[in-house]
């Protein structure tokens, strides 16, 4: 399917937390309660609509296994966003946000828009991490924040798709090279051309669904 | 249950009688390679790489711990309840476990489900007890529970010990640095057979990683039908450490147009890979790895393989590896002698059956189950198996 632009975005954080859930449930709009743990790096896409361009979401969902890091570390590099991802009913997954947030900024690129998520936010009755204190780190780091519920589909197309925004933002302001496929920003292959193929309008969201 | 399918699949009634007298003829020959005093270890690889493996789950019990050379009638008595305690793995492991309800048999009651998962997390946890230099990583759980499932705890804790300490023992580094360079072994497979494929692949910079819970699980991470995960066990029981990234080249190679119909691009290319289709030809796919493995063997490969690793972290770590096992190719070395004066059977068997293929990896997998860290066979062993085809094949 013709895009205007295509993002690429990274997946991280402790194992458990949920980012293959919130993964599944944007791309098809499904939970899975027990799903199976994530070995290396899967794959996922989706298009949506921003101020009435298309863009793909191309997302890369990564292994949260401390032994695994030296091979999803290699696909923090083009990334133009990630979401870095906690469980809000164990605390010690929130502690790790640290290391995690380091070794992103670490290998990649330094433009690339960081959305902090604490999930399982249908579980309050579990809840060890106040929502305060995400929204604390996140302003102390300079990142995005929001509670989602990958079960309940909670915030979860607004995690995805808010960062979008701020990646289509930074690129209205010039400040991604959108030439240098590095930043994890490709232009569509019509795109290029013409700039105005799609009527302009209402910046909402639109499920693309499917894979590719 | 294996053996259901391998009949029904048979088309006429002749191919069905022809299908069964084959087994027949297998079951009689396994068992007698079993009563065989020495056991003949290796006749009992020839069956399990040949047709249809090891045919039951019966028989596996039986045969994976001559594979292993593990004596079973020297098991260690069940742990107590201390070994989870103050256990740096058992959150980790017990988190994983809980996750795993995929690998059990569908249709399975909760409560003996239940069970065998306390046992695994039990298996696993004993294994990396007794063996501080081993560390868990996820994907390990989908291997125990294979052996788990076909042998019960206490034989699966004792097969898995001892595979962990050889051919998984890469992988249970603290990081996946040697797994990444065992993957570098794909693409010269997959170049050495269909180049076409191989450019198209570096191309879309597609990488290995795609491969990377095929190798680390023996594919029980990926296979829905369990019976295809064991048939897969047998074979890599019975071959040499690297012989999953045969055979995750095999299935590449199989899928070559589909490959070449893609989209050349790392996602398009990476997702297609890792979507592994459920009905593969596995026999087919695992005597084209053994002809590969025979065809373009390690020691061939090393080369390239070695140049695209940039450290020499690991080469010192060779090192040390082959130190510390009292160099581990003097011992494939006795060995060897001593099983050819035990078996002048073997020659024989090449030449009236001619399945040179067949003993030629068995004789390779030898090299497996004799005490080596999968590491220190690739890079010692292999030097010298060559010599040891030369003795057998002359």
């Amino acid at each position: 399917m013709a895009y205007a632009y295509l993002f690429k975005y990274i997946i991280i954080g402790d194992t458990g937390v949920g980012k293959s859930c919130l993964l599944l449930q944007f791309t098809d709009k499904r939970f899975q309660p027990v799903h199976d743990l994530t070995i290396g790096v899967e794959f996922g896409a989706r298009m949506i609509t921003i101020d009435g361009k298309q863009i793909k979401l191309q997302i890369w969902d990564t292994a949260g296994q401390e032994s695994f890091r030296s091979i999803t570390r290699s696909y923090y590099r083009g990334a133009a966003g990630a979401l870095l991802v906690y469980d809000i009913t164990r605390r010690d997954t929130f502690n790790h946000l640290t290391t995690w947030l380091e070794d992103a900024r670490q290998h990649s690129n330094s433009n690339m828009v960081i959305m902090l998520i604490g999930n399982k936010s249908d579980l309050e009755s579990r809840r060890e991490v106040k929502k305060d204190e995400g929204e604390a780190f996140a302003r102390e780091h300079g990142l995005i924040f929001m509670e989602t519920s990958a079960k309940t589909a909670s915030n979860v197309e607004e995690a995805f798709i808010n960062t979008a925004r701020e990646i289509y933002e930074k690129i209205q302001e010039g400040v991604f090279d959108i030439n240098n496929e590095a930043n994890g920003i490709k232009i569509g292959p019509q795109h290029a051309a013409t700039n105005a193929s799609h009527s302009g309008g209402h910046g909402g969201q639109q499920a693309g669904g499917g894979c590719c | 249950m294996y053996l259901k399918k391998s009949r029904s699949s048979s088309i006429n009634g002749i191919g069905k009688q022809d299908n069964e007298s084959k087994r027949k003829r297998k079951v009689a020959e396994i068992f007698q390679a079993l009563n065989n005093s020495p056991v003949d270890v290796a006749a009992l690889r020839r069956m399990a790489i040949s047709e249809g493996g090891l045919l039951t789950d019966e028989i596996r019990c039986k045969v994976w711990p001559k594979l292993l050379n593990i004596n079973t009638r020297e098991l260690a008595s069940r742990p107590g309840p201390e070994l989870r305690q103050n256990n740096k793995d058992y959150q980790q492991v017990l988190l994983d476990v809980q996750r795993s309800l995929r690998r059990f048999p569908p249709g399975m009651p909760d409560a003996e489900r239940e069970v065998l998962q306390e046992e695994l997390i039990d298996s696993i946890l004993e294994v990396l007890k007794k063996n501080p230099q081993l560390h868990y990583y996820q994907g390990y759980h989908d291997i125990v529970v294979t052996f788990l499932l076909v042998v019960g705890e206490r034989m699966a804790t004792a097969l898995v010990e001892k595979l962990s300490t050889h051919h998984l023992r890469d992988f249970m580094d603290p990081t996946m640095d040697n797994t990444k360079h065992i993957l570098n072994y794909l693409m010269p497979i997959i170049e050495r057979v269909n180049p076409e494929v191989h450019d198209f692949m570096q191309r879309a910079d597609v990488g290995t990683i795609f491969a990377l819970s095929w190798l680390i699980t023996w594919f029980g991470h990926v296979l829905s039908d369990f019976r295809h995960v064991v048939r897969l066990y047998d074979f890599f029981l019975a071959c040499h450490p690297l012989m999953p990234i045969y055979f995750a080249a095999v299935i590449v190679l199989y899928r070559g147009h589909e490959v070449l119909e893609s989209e050349c691009d790392m996602a398009a290319v990476h997702h297609l890979l890792s979507q592994i289709p459920q009905d593969l030809p596995y026999e087919t796919l695992i005597s084209r790895a053994g002809d590969l493995f025979v065809q373009f063997p390690p020691s061939e490969l090393s080369r390239e393989v070695a140049q695209k690793e940039s450290t020499a972290v690991s080469t010192f770590k060779d090192f040390e590896l082959v130190s510390a096992q009292q160099r581990p190719d003097a011992v494939l070395r006795r060995r060897f002698r001593e099983q050819l004066q035990q078996e002048p059977r073997t020659s024989a068997i090449v030449a009236i059956t001619g399945t040179r293929r067949l003993i030629k990896l068995a004789v390779m997998g030898l090299t497996v189950a004799l005490g080596a860290a999968a590491y220190a066979v690739v890079n010692t062993a292999l030097e010298w198996a060559p010599k040891f085809e030369l003795q057998l094949f002359p």
